[in-house]
């Protein structure tokens, strides 16, 4: 009990050495700089959409993107992302509890579904370059279909498959940390693990509006 | 949102991000929600141009689609990114693409209608 009462009291520490911000409160100023490097990442994103938007508004040909590409698949892995931010959430309640075992088990869970995410990526787009759907050029069963279509798709589809790979490697960087112990002993912060939270978050965020505006609409 | 609010989202964030037992089972009680309300929707999304072809026009379905996508990045961003318990100027900072999306959408507007 009382060995529970000091980890309470180690826990307490780190929240309590952020200074208190009359405009942003207890965020730190990692989490600030993460927020601002989101917004800056979600504009470059909102860019890509608009531009794939208007050139699809403006083609004279388009073809219906659920008769090419594999919507139930696409499902999963959009499944699978949504789980990954559930086991994200979980990886930073454990780091604020000082739960070491289930830090390391919640990012592992989260690791495995970006890795899960990309195989279903690279196994789609392998599926598409030999059924023709290419970067510069386009047919589909033997007829040529408006070449932006595969140009946007991957355009799209790959800056935000760029962002899982750049996620899963941050989340193996935590993860060493986490197996040493780094974001859950007495005194230290477990702030590192909120911030690769909120840019895994953001991932999954963008694969919502992604999966809707290349895959459904 | 009133400062009364948000004093009482910050008590919420308080007592899940480590309080009482109960704050965080009601916590992860809100998460699985959220996460099931995803799962939801995503399997709604899937669904509906499975049917629209033949119930309802193309306008329908793409206003319906983008609503329920950012109703459902909205979901993420306000309980997975914990925006919910953060102050006004963090959350100003979010919105960001917002204000683009709506610039953008106006200067569209502007050279459709010129």
């Amino acid at each position: 009990m009382d060995s529970g009462h000091v980890a309470a009291a180690d826990h307490a520490a780190p929240q309590t050495s952020v200074p208190e911000d009359p405009h942003f409160g207890k965020a730190s100023g990692g989490k600030v700089g993460m927020w601002i490097f989101i917004a800056q990442d979600g504009m470059s994103f909102g860019g890509l959409l608009f531009a794939y938007g208007i050139l699809r508004a403006t083609a004279t040909e388009w073809p219906v993107p659920s008769d090419i590409l594999g919507i139930a698949l696409t499902a999963i892995a959009t499944f699978i992302l949504i789980c990954s931010s559930l086991s994200m959430v979980f990886a930073v309640e454990a780091a604020e509890k000082r739960d070491q075992v289930g830090l390391v088990r919640w990012l592992m869970v989260t690791i495995a579904g970006g890795l899960l995410f990309l195989g279903v990526q690279v196994w789609e787009y392998m599926h598409l370059v030999h059924a023709g759907i290419g970067f510069a050029e386009c047919t589909w069963e033997g007829e040529t279909v408006n070449s932006l279509f595969g140009s946007t798709f991957y355009a799209v589809t790959g800056f935000h498959g760029m962002h899982v790979t750049a996620g899963v490697i941050y989340l193996m960087c935590i993860l060493r940390g986490a197996m040493k112990g780094k974001y859950t002993q007495g005194g230290t912060s477990s702030s590192p693990v909120e911030l690769v939270g909120l840019f895994w978050h953001f991932v999954d965020l963008v694969w919502i509006l992604v999966f809707t505006f290349i895959y459904l609409l | 949102m009133t400062d009364q609010t948000t004093t009482t989202d910050e008590s919420a964030a308080d007592a899940g991000h480590g309080g009482h037992a109960e704050g965080e089972q009601s916590m992860r009680g809100l998460y699985i929600t959220i996460f099931l309300t995803l799962g939801l929707l995503t399997v709604f999304e899937v669904y509906i141009p499975e049917v629209y072809s033949a119930a309802w026009s193309g306008t329908t379905k793409m206003l319906l689609l983008t609503f329920l996508a950012f109703a459902k990045a909205g979901l993420v961003a306000t309980y997975f990114m914990h925006l919910k318990w953060e102050k006004p100027w963090l959350r100003w900072i979010a919105l960001m693409p917002i204000y683009m999306g709506v610039a953008l959408i106006l200067i569209m507007l502007e050279t459709m209608y010129r």
